[in-house]
């Protein structure tokens, strides 16, 4: 070849694997990075009110005078909020209206019977008052602002009646005016409409700030506390700003979003108001800090993923990984010794070779269903054991899985191993067993540790194994070997299946994520510079 | 061609000059007549097989106890087989099979009951590339004792002392016996694998090739050692360097296409050898 044409071949060729170097990086980057990013908001987020509070209930952390000022200062704010959603719900809301007029006629029956009022004064006080509650249903259910007033005029004329001053009946008169004011800028034809839309908002208001102080708590944990991250407040504020909508503006068209200020649904009325003031006081209602929360890598989840941490997850990885490696590390190498060593190259041994190639390419659902077949119906309940998912039938699988990796990694490795060394020490008198272990083993290390890395990285991975055989999205602690546990993998896919909470919960998807890919970057570390230590001591420098 | 008999001139030159002055040192109180009774390696009508193919073929020749035996020849011509054979190190390539006997202090090394630990240990050997392992250089040297069972920090810190000492390497490295072997030069690992040899307390050394991967200084001090180590050590040593088998040793076999030809004084060999293909060979006509 001509000088000038190897000369650019060879540029050529220098530029071309530098541009593959670079497009690698900027493709680890391009995948990595929206990850990473992601994940590392579920460690360093804004708070919310909500949050510490959550943190006190469930984790006794923080300080509770603190808690309670800063409780009370939102509170300020709140309950600006709540009385603008009640005055209009006195409106429009018939069904509670009449409910709550209903409850003033027993509460007033009641009183009367406690003074004594005697038989036929009894009736009369009481029939009165069934009309004004009849009068005053008829006057809920009315569409019409002219018999309104006229009713309501018409029940207020009873309210210095000497019979109904200072008991429960002046429930009544109070529940008329409201009303009365309530239904001053509502157009009453559209209630049935507004009611539907106000529930929305008093659903988003309730995701955004909580159940209400009064309330009842809470069955679910999840449910007890408003948005306790800044980022999901906004987007709850979000939502109640705008709503929207699928509509279809021609036939045959695809439809199309479109967002409404919702605040024009209550155009006039008394609510308008509410999306104002909660989106300029929102931050006074949530109190936002900058948190670093580190305990989300030893905090246990509740309830489900949603609050807390992914401590157990990374307990179970660590666990499944270690106990995979500690049944697939002398499996992997007494094989490969086997196969480098004593196999002579028959027939058995070349099917047996290509068993474990064959093994290498299995996809690892089906190593998931046999670890469910063999390990845990059949195997564990052989030796007496429950035949249920868990850690030990789950981390047989992993090993099975990995096994062809690291058989052949360290079948290279020991093959690697110079000849002259093993003559040296067998030409000293030593055994093939000692030589193996004394010479062979110490400098195929480097190479079995390179095995031992590449088998990690799956065995921590790997979720499709472990799904049948010892995984749990959710669940106590494992408190033996043969309780199922949590994993990272497992998690992160549990939350990408269980849509309504990897919505609400992206962060802790990403965290999980992110924590898996640091935490088998940790473990490779450890094994890598464990790798570089032998390397180092086989040198001689 | 003139250009060539020039070059053999100078090469038979070389070698008469050489075996002249090895001869001062070697020969001044050995008899020259071959005792076969006291040889330590007997070897009788062996013959070697790589499966079908022939390693070496009807054998016979004696070596004598505390002296050095050089087996020169062409590149394949049997003689790493041979000196394989002796302590069956060869064992470890797969189907192989032998004729004949092969008999190393009375023992017939190829006998079913042969303790192949005993017979490693009685025969060692150094080969072509220094191959210590990739351990300490105390380590290395220990290594054939520890299989020996000796667990005695003191009595191995002796033997390695006196291993190294024997082989000329303890002024070198006593320092730095935790060092590794690999940080040693060419000639000194090649040193380190004799010490690691007479570690074991053999009283048969091979030796195969061992100055092929060394430069000439180094070539010297090996060859320094071997003159040292004759008066205890029965050596047999296989090489393609002509010069060095008259420099070093007493008797010379050679060994052509797996069968030998001569085996004769190395005197002899070189100056007047019976054979023609010998003659070519140590006059460089071929080979």
């Amino acid at each position: 070849m001509h000088l000038n044409t190897r000369q650019i071949t060879d540029k050529a060729f220098t530029v071309l694997t530098g541009a593959s170097v670079v497009l690698l990086t900027v493709v680890l980057l391009i995948v990595l990075g929206p990850i990473t990013w992601r994940g590392a908001k579920a460690v360093i987020f804004k708070d919310t009110i909500e949050f510490r509070k959550m943190q006190f209930a469930l984790y006794h952390r923080g300080n509770y005078e603190d808690l309670q000022s800063e409780i009370a200062e939102v509170h300020q704010f709140r309950d600006a909020a709540y009385l603008i959603i009640d005055e209009f719900k006195h409106g429009i809301d018939t069904d509670e209206l009449i409910d709550e007029s209903k409850q003033i006629y027993r509460q007033f029956g009641k009183e009367l019977k406690y003074k004594g009022t005697s038989g036929a004064e009894y009736q009369q006080i009481r029939s009165l008052a069934r009309e004004i509650r009849d009068k005053l249903q008829a006057t809920f259910q009315s569409n019409d602002k002219q018999i309104i007033q006229e009713n309501i005029d018409y029940i207020l004329q009873y309210r210095t009646n000497g019979e109904f001053v200072d008991t429960a009946a002046a429930g009544f008169f109070t529940l008329g005016e409201d009303f009365l004011k309530s239904v001053e800028n509502i157009d009453l034809d559209k209630r049935q409409e507004y009611a539907g839309a106000l529930q929305k908002v008093e659903d988003i208001i309730l995701h955004l700030l909580g159940p209400k102080p009064d309330d009842p708590v809470p069955a679910l944990s999840m449910d007890r506390y408003g948005a306790t991250r800044w980022d999901l407040a906004q987007k709850l504020l979000d939502q109640l700003l705008w709503s929207e909508k699928w509509v279809q503006k021609e036939a045959d068209q695809p439809m199309i979003k479109v967002r409404t200020l919702r605040a024009e649904q209550f155009e006039g009325t008394k609510l308008e108001p509410l999306f104002g003031y909660v989106q300029s006081n929102l931050d006074r209602m949530m109190k936002p800090m900058p948190t670093f929360y580190w305990r989300y890598f030893i905090d246990d989840s509740t309830p489900g993923h949603y609050f807390g941490g992914v401590g157990p997850e990374i307990l179970g990885t660590l666990l499944l990984t270690l106990l995979a490696m500690i049944f697939v590390i002398p499996l992997g190498i007494i094989s490969a010794a086997y196969l480098v060593e004593c196999a002579s190259d028959n027939m058995a041994v070349r099917i047996i070779r290509m068993g474990i190639n064959t093994l290498a390419g299995v996809p690892s659902i089906v190593f998931g269903l046999f670890g469910l077949a063999f390990f845990v119906l059949f195997l564990i309940p052989l030796f007496g054991g429950a035949s249920k998912p868990c850690i030990l039938a789950a981390s047989l699988t992993l090993a099975v899985l990995t096994l062809p990796v690291m058989i052949r990694a360290s079948e290279e490795a020991i093959r690697s191993v110079p000849q002259t060394y093993k003559e040296a020490s067998l030409g000293l008198g030593a055994s093939r067993f000692r030589t193996f272990m004394k010479v062979t083993l110490p400098a195929a290390l480097p190479g079995i540790l390179t095995g031992i890395i590449l088998s990690l990285s799956r065995v921590a991975g790997e979720t499709a194994p472990i799904l049948f055989t010892g995984a749990v999205a959710l669940g106590p602690l494992p408190k033996s070997l043969f309780d199922p546990t949590r994993t990272l993998s497992y998690g992160s896919y549990d939350i990408a299946v269980g849509d309504r909470l990897a919505m609400m919960v992206p962060h802790k998807q990403y965290g999980m994520v992110v924590t898996l890919v640091l935490l088998i970057l940790c473990l490779n570390a450890v094994a890598i510079i464990l790798r570089a230590k032998v390397f180092r001591r086989l040198r001689g420098n | 061609m003139p250009a060539s008999a020039l070059e053999n001139d100078i090469n038979i030159g070389q070698i008469k000059s050489a075996v002249s002055l090895g001869q001062k040192a070697a020969h001044e109180n050995k008899d020259e007549e071959l005792d076969c009774s006291c040889a330590v390696i007997k070897s009788e009508n062996f013959s070697f097989y790589y499966g079908s193919k022939v390693g070496v073929k009807d054998i016979t020749m004696d070596i004598l106890p505390c002296s050095v035996t050089a087996i020169i020849g062409p590149s394949g011509c049997g003689k790493s087989t041979f000196l394989r054979s002796i302590n069956r190190i060869n064992d470890l390539i797969s189907n192989t099979h032998i004729e004949g006997k092969l008999l190393v202090n009375g023992h017939n090394v190829y006998d079913k009951n042969t303790n192949l630990v005993n017979l490693r240990q009685q025969v060692g050997m150094v080969f072509q590339k220094p191959n210590p392992f990739p351990k300490s250089i105390f380590d290395n040297v220990a290594y054939g004792p520890r299989l020996q069972g000796i667990k005695s920090r003191s009595k191995l810190q002796q033997i390695v002392e006196d291993s190294l000492k024997a082989a000329a390497l303890w002024d070198e490295v006593k320092d730095e016996l935790k060092k590794s072997a690999l940080s040693l030069s060419g000639g000194q690992q090649q040193r380190l694998c004799i010490a690691r040899a007479l570690a074991t307390k053999p009283n048969i050394i091979l030796m195969d090739e061992p100055c092929s991967a060394l430069d000439p200084i180094a070539t010297g001090k090996i060859e320094d050692l071997i003159d040292k180590l004759q008066n205890d050590y029965t050596i047999v040593i296989v090489t393609h360097n002509m010069q060095q088998a008259a420099r070093v040793s007493e008797r010379t076999a050679f060994f052509c296409l797996g069968e030998l030809i001569e085996y004769d004084s190395t005197v002899k060999i070189f100056r007047n050898p019976g054979k023609k293909q010998t003659e070519d060979y140590v006059t460089g006509r071929f080979g």
